[in-house]
């Protein structure tokens, strides 16, 4: 399991768009990617459950990733490391 | 903001066939447009194109929303349409919507994604969905949703409750108490959100200290922050980790103030004087009416006791200097008029205050206007017909302005807790005054006028009873004194007494006088002799009472009175009867109609009018030991 905390940097927080885009990236991996505000978990890879969660600019969230086996620990690095850097770069809104 | 809030039924169309991504993007602009939410639905619909442009807003599971932000737009505003056999949107997963909703945003502001996140909840509920396309007409289809709002509205409360460890709790004060105040609140409440400490924050604001926190929230939390440039209440607050600053420091650094709570770096703190009585969760009704009347009677105090205390050294004063024991005594001098008109003075707040802080204790700021006007109102006796004053209403009315004032005032918070919340900052400088000042006014004035239809029978009663017994009605006379000790009671024996003077009979004011100088008394040989009835501060003010009593200053009773009405009433009414009724039996007369002991000098029959005193002061003081619990401590 690979986990790291980041903060939310575009003004808009997480609608629809960036949420879109976000789900969308994340789509293409098997492991499960968790998102985590304000004590919820959502899945990253819903746009629904995302745009649900109220993600505003300034939120800390903690995302997690989860493959089935140890093989996946690659696979969750990858995943890790492109939620992250979307995250971290304003989701193309910056 | 509630989804329902946005969504009105002429912005509801149910069961369309549409032809594609065009037609249901028409059909939804012109649900905008019929019901006024656009000033232009050509720029409007630009936007909504312009977003489309970057992707698809149809998100699946046959929902699409979607949504822009505009200059065009009036108010914030949601379209509903439903589809049920589908309309290709394009959507990400290829399948057809059938539920689709446009957000029509102004240009500020992000309720666009609280009302984006509020409705994907609810629309992730397949039922929901469901239901939603059942709906036969757009009353149902608001219905549903509004339905399906409230319960999930509830369960987060109730999560949200069962968190109740807020680990960083806050209290926001301002003088003003309008704007800066909640600004720190609020401010505080996102720092803890976004550094994942959630936060409570307490506002005493001017309209009333609002989301009061709890001793459990307390007890749980791990400090306090006092972002405040006015005194709040800190007892509570004994032995937790606290840092007390600006409440500007509250609005511009609040990461830094929940930081230094979370690292332990506040100091203790340690609150000086006394310790809070039990906190305010769960108290039983009685226990808070006692709160409230204490409130009053502890505020009161030092206006009793400074006023009877000169008013005695006024009497002191004339009779050291000789001057005539008559109907002026105590303003025969020019130092005695001074002591007498100022303490005169000070008893004049006496009752206001009494009132106003009784309400105050109920309603917080809001209750100190309605109290303070209301007790006004009482001393006076204001009436719809005399509304300059008539017959007062005492100490008694004073009560009742108190706590009517009181519970009418949160009443009226409540009410206007309706109000949207722009007008937060007019309610205490504005809504509450006037609209407080308006009902206490005609409360007082509706309730007065039976005070005066009790003095006027009284009065007629005590005529009636001139011809029978004399001593039966020293007892009645000497009860009257001390029943309300200010109110129509008393007003209507001491009327009569005084006219009694100037037509002769000096016996009548005699008992009258008696009467007034036994509640006094026998409070104070009651705080002497039965110290375990009486509170630590009860007993402190007692021997101020044996001046008070001896200058027939019945007035140092009230605030025994007040806070056990019942109890000490009876047994000061008692005991004033009995030396009423034995002032009559000796044939005790007196010329003067105030005095006290310094008039003594020109008592008929002195010697017996002591001793009536002394007995009916010793009956009060025994039945005060007997009715009286004793008290903890």
């Amino acid at each position: 399991m690979q986990k790291r905390t980041v903060k939310v940097v575009n003004p808009q927080g997480f609608h629809m768009r960036p949420a879109g885009v976000f789900a969308n990236a994340l789509a293409k991996y098997e492991c499960d990617i968790t998102l985590r505000h304000n004590g919820r978990d959502v899945n990253a890879k819903s746009l629904m459950n995302l745009i649900a969660a109220c993600i505003k600019c300034g939120s800390e969230i903690e995302i997690i990733c989860e493959g089935k086996d140890d093989k996946g620990i690659a696979e969750e690095k990858a995943a890790l490391e492109e939620a992250c850097s979307m995250i971290e770069s304003g989701l193309g809104e910056v | 903001m509630k989804i329902t809030d946005l969504l009105v039924p002429e912005r509801i169309s149910l069961n369309r066939k549409l032809t594609g991504k065009t037609a249901a993007i028409d059909a939804l602009i012109s649900l905008h447009e019929k019901s006024g939410s656009l000033s232009d639905s050509a720029v409007y619909k630009k936007a909504i194109l312009a977003r489309e442009a970057q992707g698809s807003t149809a998100i699946g599971d046959g929902i699409a929303i979607p949504h822009a932000k505009s200059p065009a737009v009036k108010k914030p505003a949601l379209a509903a349409l439903t589809c049920p056999a589908g309309v290709d949107y394009k959507a990400l997963d290829g399948k057809p919507s059938r539920l689709l909703f446009m957000i029509a945003s102004p240009e500020d502001g992000d309720l666009h994604l609280e009302v984006l996140a509020k409705l994907m909840t609810l629309l992730m509920d397949g039922t929901f969905r469901e239901s939603l396309l059942a709906a036969a007409s757009p009353a149902e289809f608001i219905s549903v949703i509004d339905k399906a709002e409230k319960s999930s509205d509830k369960v987060k409360s109730e999560a949200s409750s069962k968190v109740a460890s807020y680990r960083v709790l806050a209290v926001t004060a301002c003088p003003t108490g309008i704007a800066h105040t909640y600004m720190a609140a609020e401010a505080l409440e996102k720092a803890g959100e976004r550094l994942g400490y959630p936060l409570k924050a307490e506002t005493n604001g001017s309209g009333g200290a609002k989301n009061v926190l709890t001793a459990a929230e307390i007890e749980a939390a791990d400090g306090i922050i006092i972002a405040a440039d006015k005194s709040v209440d800190m007892a509570r607050f004994n032995g937790k980790r606290l840092i007390s600053v600006k409440v500007s420091d509250g609005i511009k650094k609040p990461d830094e103030l929940i930081e230094r709570i979370m690292s332990g770096d506040a100091p203790i703190y340690t609150h000086k004087g006394e310790m809070p009585s039990a906190s305010q969760d769960g108290e039983s009704i009685g226990r808070q009416i006692y709160k409230h009347l204490m409130n009053g009677v502890s505020h009161m105090l030092p206006f009793v006791v400074a006023g009877g205390i000169f008013i005695a050294i006024a009497f002191l004063i004339d009779s050291i200097a000789g001057a005539p024991q008559d109907a002026n005594f105590g303003t025969n001098t020019p130092a005695a008029a001074f002591f007498k008109t100022v303490g005169g003075y000070a008893f004049n707040f006496m009752i206001p205050i009494l009132a106003a802080f009784i309400a105050g204790s109920i309603a917080d700021r809001p209750g100190l206007l309605v109290g303070f006007v209301g007790g006004y109102l009482a001393t006076l006796g204001s009436t719809f017909a005399a509304v300059a004053g008539d017959i007062p209403s005492g100490f008694l009315g004073a009560l009742f302005a108190g706590f009517a004032g009181g519970y009418l005032m949160l009443g009226l918070r409540r009410l206007l807790d309706l109000l949207p919340d722009a007008l937060e900052g007019i309610k205490p400088v504005l809504l509450y005054p006037i609209l407080g000042l308006a009902l206490i006014a005609i409360l007082m004035c509706t309730v007065n006028p039976f005070m005066g239809m009790i003095n006027t029978s009284l009065t007629n009663f005590l005529t009636a009873m001139n011809n029978t017994s004399k001593i039966l009605l020293g007892c009645v006379l000497g009860a009257m004194m001390s029943i309300d000790m200010g109110g129509p009671f008393n007003k209507a024996a001491y009327v009569f007494g005084t006219a009694a003077i100037s037509s002769g009979n000096y016996d009548i004011m005699a008992a009258v006088m008696i009467g007034g100088m036994v509640p006094p008394l026998a409070i104070a040989l009651a705080t002497t002799f039965f110290g375990s009835r009486f509170t630590k501060e009860e007993r402190k003010s007692g021997p101020v009472n044996y001046i008070m009593g001896l200058s027939f200053i019945t007035e140092g009773a009230i605030p025994y009175a007040a806070s056990d009405p019942l109890r000490v009433i009876p047994s000061c009414a008692l005991g004033a009867a009995v030396a009423g009724g034995l002032s009559m039996l000796f044939g005790c007369t007196l010329m003067a109609p105030h005095g006290g002991i310094f008039v003594f000098a020109v008592v008929g029959n002195w010697a017996m009018y002591l001793l009536s005193l002394a007995v009916g002061s010793a009956v009060g003081m025994l039945l005060l030991a007997v009715l009286k619990k004793k008290k903890a401590n």
